[in-house]
């Protein structure tokens, strides 16, 4: 089973690399490591990085998460490099993790899962951590995209296949600071049989300093004016593409389809909220 | 519970409990029921409303005897659903006040809770969550409802009259509630019930992340973003309704002032049973009274009632603790707690006789109607041919 981890940098190199390291150290010959530098500036590369977005528009406003992982995935399908993985890591540089192997235990979690296609490592911070035990997975509709593994077989059933580009590979690049994109992702996923699951085997934390106190070096707004533009475009995008005017349109319609799996998989029905 | 049964079962709604945070209040809620034929539950604190013997409560010198007398006479086709909102022990100022004992705060409670059945209350909500002496386990408090449930009960008994139970509380808080905690309560006091054989509970509070604070809904419904180590809204809201669903009882969510219409139309359709509204009605009324002042160019009158609801201090518990709000704003806040203090009358009072083909508590009763309308077109509660036509 190989994975391919990638990770977003944009002007945090630091940042990126310690990220880099850790994996690196932690997971010796469990994953492949692509940075993807998603409009950085020349002079604030990261040491390890692979693909560089550096087009003018990237480098004016960044590809931010969707289109960024997008890009990853472009450069290794492109390549060839695509179906070489089984499982892609798809980390924003906040992420840290723990001082220890991971990439095999959520391998192994996939293996025991067979019909999840996202596995989120779960967050100290996260309310969900209360409805989930120790060593513990469970399906959810709604899952935040801080630290997702998934499938390779999830993304085939999902992704653009005629012209696959950083603005479609699996999310949706329309939406560019991703409000609710990873919703949607989780909602392709029960419409085609793929669950997503948080589990607390692998834990996360969310460095949220880098958002207030490095906005300026990762070139976008200041936290709460970019927080209010994420809103206002995410709800532009749901109503463009699909007429809901709410978020909770969206949360209904991600529960539907959450609820019709277990119909499909009564045998799942424990790992059921 | 047939009324707010059938109602309900009848149409995809959430029931709307009013504050009956003043007369004019009291008055538009009855109105709008009769006009559109939708229960509506009053739903008075012991603060609004109280015995007698305690002293009655702020809203219009009522109490409780009266303002059941009033509504009763007034709500011609029957559809106000008078409730008590937060009974219980230490839950009246006096009682807080005077430090009372357990025994003697129970006692108070379960004697204004007897006024309210005989009085012709037709729903309690229980909630003793307060004790001014020291902090309960969530088992203690479980006594302390199930010894004022059953009294309830077997008061109702007496008058030969059903009597629909409340249960939970709210505990205003920005965050959502614990979801093992909300079931071990609810699973507890459903077996009480079944063990001692009274009717189990309608409705059960539950905090879902509405709370109000100065003129908005701060809590985590209205907004987009997941708060840390808190359950996002979007998973909260379905797994209170879940539990709910299991031990067949209503979900009712009480602080829900001042949510968008966004959030409020969404209510039914996520299946939420009931909402509580209070404070907002207030705002509305002082607003539309500062407004009526100002633009009729009676600015001694505003400027006396500005002075009389900001020196109450009414509003500090509804302040932010770094707010920034104007003596103005303090005073919107708080209008409502003086509308029955004798020096306001006696501004309404001198405003009426320099206004001209103007009646004062019409226009404001028509301005608390249109801001309960809101919630009721929104919530479902109108028949659709009717929806348009306030």
């Amino acid at each position: 089973m190989k994975t391919a981890t990638i990770i977003l940098n944009r002007n945090l190199p630091d940042v990126t690399d310690r990220l880099y390291e850790a994996i690196a150290r932690n997971n010796e010959g469990q994953t492949d490591i692509f940075v993807v530098e998603s409009g950085s500036e020349r002079e604030r590369l990261s040491k390890y990085y692979t693909y560089w977005a550096n087009w003018e528009e990237s480098l004016e406003n960044g590809l931010r998460y969707a289109r960024g992982f997008n890009y990853g995935l472009t450069k290794l399908f492109e390549e060839g490099r695509f179906k070489d993985y089984d499982y892609f890591f798809l980390l924003c540089n906040d992420s840290i993790f723990e001082e220890k192997p991971i990439i095999s235990t959520l391998v192994k979690e996939m293996e025991r899962h067979p019909r999840v296609g996202i596995l989120s490592p779960c967050s100290e911070e996260w309310g969900e951590r209360k409805l989930l035990k120790n060593n513990d997975t469970k399906y959810f509709w709604y899952i935040n995209h801080v630290s997702w593994f998934v499938r390779r077989e999830y993304i085939e059933s999902i992704m653009e296949t005629e012209n696959p580009t950083y603005m479609n590979f699996l999310y949706d690049g329309e939406n560019f600071r991703g409000y609710e994109s990873d919703i949607e992702l989780v909602i392709k996923g029960y419409a085609n049989d793929w669950a997503s699951a948080i589990t607390t085997k692998v834990t996360v934390s969310e460095n949220e300093d880098l958002l207030y106190t490095q906005f300026k070096a990762m070139r976008t707004d200041e936290f709460q004016v970019n927080r209010g533009k994420l809103v206002v475009e995410g709800k532009k995008w749901i109503r463009r593409k699909y007429g809901f005017n709410s978020r909770w349109t969206m949360q209904l319609y991600a529960k539907f389809f959450y609820e019709h799996f277990f119909e499909y998989y009564p045998q799942l029905v424990e790992y059921k909220l | 519970m047939n009324k707010l049964a059938k109602f309900a079962t009848d149409r995809r709604c959430t029931l709307l409990g009013v504050g009956p945070v003043s007369k004019n209040c009291v008055d538009a809620a009855i109105e709008l029921s009769n006009e559109y034929s939708v229960p509506l539950m009053l739903i008075a604190s012991r603060r609004q409303i109280e015995m007698g013997k305690l002293g009655g409560g702020y809203v219009n010198n009522w109490t409780t005897e009266s303002f059941a007398e009033y509504v009763i006479d007034n709500d011609k086709g029957g559809k106000i659903i008078l409730a008590r909102d937060h009974g219980g022990p230490w839950q009246h100022p006096g009682e807080v006040r005077e430090k009372l004992s357990l025994r003697r705060a129970m006692e108070s409670a379960k004697a204004s809770f007897e006024v309210d059945i005989n009085s012709g209350f037709d729903m309690i909500h229980i909630d003793p969550c307060i004790d001014v002496h020291s902090q309960r386990t969530v088992d203690e408090i479980l006594e302390r409802v199930y010894e004022l449930y059953e009294f309830c009960y077997r008061a109702a008994q007496k008058n030969g009259r059903d009597l629909l139970f409340e249960v939970g509380t709210d505990e205003q808080g920005v965050t959502a509630q614990d979801l093992d905690q909300f079931e071990y309560i609810l699973s507890n006091i459903i077996e009480f019930c079944r063990s001692s054989g009274l009717p189990r509970p309608t409705f059960i509070v539950a905090q879902t992340g509405t709370k109000v604070m100065e003129m908005e809904n701060v809590g985590t419904f209205d907004s987009p973003f997941r708060l840390r180590r808190e359950l996002p809204v979007e998973i909260q809201v379905p797994r209170l309704l879940q539990i709910c669903r299991k031990y067949r009882i209503w979900l009712k969510e009480h602080n829900v002032d001042y949510l968008s219409d966004e959030s409020l139309a969404w209510h039914p359709k996520l299946g939420i049973h009931a909402v509580n509204v209070a404070p907002e009605f207030g705002v509305t009324e002082t607003r539309a009274l500062l407004k009526l002042f100002q633009d009729n160019r009676l600015n001694s009158c505003a400027d006396q009632f500005i002075e009389l609801s900001y020196n109450s201090k009414k509003w500090e518990k509804w302040m932010r603790s770094d707010t920034t709000k104007r003596t103005i704003d303090r005073a919107m806040i708080a209008g409502h707690y003086v509308f029955a203090d004798p020096r306001c009358v006696e501004i309404k009072q001198e405003a009426q006789r320099r206004l001209c083909g103007i009646d004062i508590d019409t226009h404001l009763r028509n301005e608390v109607k249109k801001s309960i309308y809101r919630y009721m077109k929104l919530l479902n509660l109108l028949d659709y041919l009717n929806k348009g036509s306030a």
